[in-house]
Formats: C-alpha cells, structure tokens, sequence
C-alpha cells in the first residue's frame, strides 16, 4: 500500500482549508453579485414581479434585487444617510416623488442616455409635472353599480348628486392621493382652476354624507358589497374584475380622468448607478410593460406597447386616449398639504 | 306599618344581578369584535358581509397555501420567541435588582426601566432604524430582536417586581440560615416563588411581540416581513376573508399561549398579580 505524502498535521490542515472553502465559495460566489434595492407594491404587482420579472432580470443582470414592499418608504430613505441610501430606486407615485424630491432624496430627472427605451414614452411619462419617469398609469375617475338603478353618470359634477346620499364613496384626503388629485379636480369643476381651495374646500362641504377610506382597495370592496354605489376610483380597481360578472362599471368624466402614475426615481447616493438605470429600461421594456400592464390593469407608458384586444379596449393606449389625462400639480399640492390636511379635517370630522 | 320596599337578601340578589349583567356587558364588549373576525373569516365572499352568505375555509386555506404569510408567521413567532426569552432574562434580572439590590435611585431606574411603554412605539422604531443605518448594519434579525426586546421588557419589570414587593423574605432568610448559599436560595426559594410573575411577563412579552406593528414598520428586511406587517400591506391592495383567517389564527395562537401558562404556572397564581 502506498502511503501518503502527508502527515496526520498536514493532512488536518489541508481538511480543514478545504472545508472552510466549500463554506466560503457560496458567499464569495454571491459577493460579486451586485444588489439593486428597490421599493415595490404588494398585491398582484407583487405577485407578477417576484414570481417572473425580477427573477428574469436578475439572471439576465447577474445581480440580486431585494424588493421593500412594507410601507412608508419615505421616512425610511429619508432617515438613512445621503451617502448610502437604503433604497437604489424608489417607485411610488407622483405625490410622493415630489416630496421625495423636494428633500433632496431622489435625483429629478432619468438620463435617457443610460434609459433608452425612455425615448418611446408618451409626453405625459417624462413631463414637467413628473419627476424620474413614469413607467405606468391609471385614470382616476368614477365607479359605479349597475344595478342599483342608478341614472346615467358621465361628469364628475353626478357624484353630488343628492340621490347618491348614503351611498357615495370618497377618500381620507391627508393619506390617499385619489382623494387629493380628487379635490384638486373640484377645483377646476365648481371653481376657476385645480389650484382653487376655496372652491374645492366648499364642494367637499357639499359632497357630504361620503364614506371615506383610506386605501383604494377598501373602495373595491365596498363597491363590491355594495356598500358604495358611486365613487371616486381609479381604472384599474374596476376593471380587475373583469370577467367575474360583477355589477360594476369604470365611467370616464366627460370633463377628463386624473393620472394616477406610477414613476421611478433613482437616489442620488446609489452605488449600482449602472444597474439601477438598467431595472428602469428593463421596466419600460415592452414586453415588461405588457406583461405588468395586462396583470393589474395599468396603462403602459411605453407607447410601442401592444396588448391584448381585451386590455387594449379599455386602458389608454393610444395618444388620444392619453390626452384625456389630466395630470395634478404635486408639486404645489405638496407645498400646500399641512394647510390642506388641516382643513379637509375639519370639513369631515363634522 | 309598611313593610319596607327593599328587603336585605333581595338588594344582595338585586347586586349580584347587577355585577353580574356588568361583567357579561364587559365580556360581550370585549369578545364582539373577535366574533366578527370569526364571521368575516368563514365568509365565502369576497368582501366583509353581514349577515355571512355561508360557511366556507377557502381563506384559511389561502392563508395556509400563501407562501408569504407562512413565511410571515414563521418569522413573527421566531423574534416573538428570542424576544420572549431575551426580554424575560433582562427583564426578571432587572426586576430582581430593583427589588432587592438597594440600587441608589432604583426608582428613576425603574421609570426609565418602564418608559418605552409612555414613548410612541412608532418612534422606537424610526430611532432604531437610524441608529442601525448609522453603524451600517442594515435590517439584520437581531435588530428586530432587540426593538421588540426594547418594548417587552416593562412588561416583564412590572409584573416581576409587583411578586417581588409581596415576597416575604424571611423564606429566603431561612434558606440561608438553614445552610443554602446565594445560588441555591435564588434557584429553589427565590425562583419559585416569584415564577407567577416572570411567567406572566414572559406570556406578555410574546404577545407584544407577535403583535408588534409600529417598531416592526422600520426593522423588517425586504423579503423578510412579520405578520403583522404583512398583513398591513395586504390590506393596501386587498381586503377579503385572508385577512380574517389570519386574524383567527392569531388570536387561537394566543389563546393556546394562555392554556401554555395555566398548565406551567396556574391561572389562579396569575390572576393574584
């Protein structure tokens, strides 16, 4: 029999160098991975995103993404240095883009040299009410019964009419945006513009008795019970029901739909610059775009996107379409909303 | 002579009917909104109905198969656990020294040892996250052990030293004088003795733990979320029957935790608290 070479020391040594290597590998393996730290809804955004689209990009991108889904993102990129934001791109809407950008937190504009499918958005994606770039949207608008018997709703001015008493939906303005863009709207209906307290002020007087919720997808269930017979919804929380024979119906205001627009910003202190703009291309792809747009009912921004004739028919897929969006002035809203939240308060809780 | 409106045995019946309408009137008040979970839960619709359509276990059964809260309720009840036993060593200790260690200023020490219970847990929370962003240390484990540590431990000091100031200490002098060092006195007088009150605090501490939402909101990791926190976000985006079957299996989890310390300590030893 032939000995080895190595003593019972030697041969420990090398055992034990091995077994530490096998336990390293991994670690050094995914240590080349880059991280790209992003924030992301729930729901069945959630669903589509983790179960295809970040797997798809992290193996085309050879990097890892870890996806923030628990609220407020805000607070939490605020709190954590310039330097080593906790967060590489922030998607949230563009109320909150505004304020992010507002505190220095979120850079204002996408180079579209590092994004080149940014070039293929429609004008309202990149205009210069949005910051970062706007990779979807919902039109903000009416939704309705019909089986209640109600009569032909098709302004933004029937949601107060009297017959709607008891069974009206509406927002808890100060935390929900559909409520803010909403009372901005009543501005330029029963006023001289969005930008009219005054006259948004005296029509939410008017529009009691309302239901007030705090999340959109309390508002489709109350529609769904019937609890609510005619509110302030965007698209999407109508149209996902679509094929389950529910009485229920979107209706787009003659007078235009508010955008609810879903936008990506980058932070100033990323350290994965490069792949950070890559996620933000990688959504705008249109592939990206129809697979997201088809599972929650969102409208693309992209406007080379061609979905499905079902989805096509009634989300805003054309540029006519997308003329009828109304986009609000976060900023200013923003500059406004202590004095805003304080009144609207005040108006409700009587 | 007339004889009196109100004989001595009918008042004693007339008050016990009263405290006993009083008690189920609190009962009923505390257990209502718990029924209607129960409701909620085994509702076949989509959305809150009352009176329910029918019985139905499709949302425990989405509850059970969703990977997500599973995932959720594997992690809340592993920091409830390490929170449970970190809070409950620290806690008693702290108790223990309060009561007995003849600490200068024990009462200041007490108010601080109890004053995350007067601060907004919200900003426990936020000042964590900062310090944690601060050290460079991300959103491990730990660092939700520890704010959760940090807003169970009142509840561990408290009823701990509220067994300690009833305690009559001549048992322990007895031990002592009959031979036991300071270990074995701790371990087979002191221990036993004050167990209704650490226990009870540790039942606390898992409850306020499990239950943890506005100290949770800024420590959980992406990927790795407590229940409660889960649950918050699920209701962003959807309101259905989950909700309530998540809610149902929180509170039996809780209910089983109560008959885990009526079979350890006894319920009587803890209602003496």
């Amino acid at each position: 029999m032939t000995r080895l070479p190595l003593n019972r020391r030697q041969f420990l040594a090398t055992g034990a160098a091995a077994g530490i290597g096998l336990i390293a590998a991994p670690h050094v393996a995914r240590a080349d991975a880059a991280t790209l730290r992003i924030t992301g809804w729930g729901g069945k955004w959630g669903q589509t995103m983790s179960g295809e689209l970040i797997p798809a990009f992290e193996k085309e991108f050879k990097c890892k993404v870890e996806t923030d889904s628990a609220f407020p993102f805000l607070p939490k990129l605020q709190a954590s240095p310039r330097s080593a934001p906790v967060y590489d791109v922030l998607h949230t809407n563009s109320n909150e883009q505004w304020a992010a950008l507002e505190m220095g937190i979120v850079e204002a504009k996408i180079d579209a040299k590092q994004v080149p499918n940014i070039a293929d958005v429609y004008p309202y994606a990149v205009s210069d009410k949005m910051v970062g770039v706007c990779i979807f949207t919902s039109a903000i608008g009416l939704g309705m019964r019909t089986d209640k018997g109600y009569g032909k709703v098709s302004s933004w001015k029937d949601l107060w009419d009297r017959a709607y008493d008891g069974v009206r939906g509406g927002y808890v303005i100060p935390v929900n945006s559909l409520g803010q863009a909403f009372l901005m709207m009543s501005g330029a209906l029963f006023g001289k513009g969005m930008t009219d307290l005054d006259a948004a002020y005296a029509a939410m007087e008017k529009l009691k008795p309302v239901k007030l919720v705090d999340f959109t997808g309390t508002m489709e269930k109350m529609i769904l019970s019937g609890e609510v017979g005619l509110a302030v919804i965007h698209d999407s929380g109508i149209l996902r029901y679509d094929g389950q024979n529910q009485p229920t119906t979107f209706v787009a205001p003659s007078e235009g739909v508010l955008s609810l627009e879903q936008v990506l910003t980058l932070t100033p202190g990323t350290k994965v610059r490069e792949l950070a703009n890559a996620y933000v291309n990688y959504m705008l792809r249109p592939n990206v775009q129809k697979t997201l747009a088809e599972s929650v009912w969102y409208s693309p921004a992209n406007s080379k996107v061609k979905l499905d004739d079902k989805y096509n028919e009634k989300l805003l897929t054309t540029p006519e379409k997308v003329a009828k969006l109304i986009q609000p002035d976060w900023k200013w809203y923003n500059a406004r909303k202590d004095e805003i939240d304080s009144r609207v308060n005040r108006i409700f809780r009587a | 002579m007339t004889a009196a409106p109100f004989t001595p045995r009918l008042t004693l019946r007339l008050g016990r009917f009263c405290y006993l309408a009083l008690n189920v009137a609190v009962v009923v008040f505390l257990l209502a909104p718990i029924a209607i979970v129960f409701v909620f839960a085994l509702n076949p619709t989509a959305y809150i109905q009352f009176p329910p359509v029918g019985v139905s276990l499709r949302w425990f059964e989405k509850f059970f198969a969703s990977r997500d809260f599973m995932s959720a309720l594997r992690l809340s009840l592993e920091v409830a656990v390490m929170t449970t036993i970190a809070a409950t060593l620290f806690g008693a200790s702290a108790a223990l020294a309060l009561a007995r260690g003849g600490l200068p200023g024990a009462r200041i020490i007490t108010a601080i040892m109890l004053s995350p219970l007067m601060l907004p847990a919200i900003l426990t929370g936020l000042a964590l996250f900062q310090t944690y962003v601060l050290l460079d240390v991300g959103r491990p484990l730990w660092g939700l052990v520890l704010g959760h540590t940090l807003v169970s431990i009142p509840y561990v000091v408290r009823t701990t030293l509220a067994v300690l100031q009833n305690f009559d200490t001549r048992l322990e002098e007895a031990a002592r004088n009959l031979g036991a060092g300071p270990l074995r006195t701790y371990f087979e007088v002191t221990l036993p003795l004050t167990k209704p009150g650490v226990m009870a605090g540790a039942v606390f501490a898992f409850i306020v733990s499990f239950d943890q939402f506005p100290v949770s909101l800024f420590l959980v990791s992406p990927g790795r979320e407590t229940l409660p926190i889960t649950l918050f976000n699920y209701l962003k985006f959807d309101l259905d029957g989950t909700i309530g079957a998540a809610s149902v299996v929180s509170i039996l989890l809780a209910v089983l935790v109560v008959f885990g310390l009526d079979r350890t300590v006894g319920l009587r030893s803890y209602a003496k608290l």
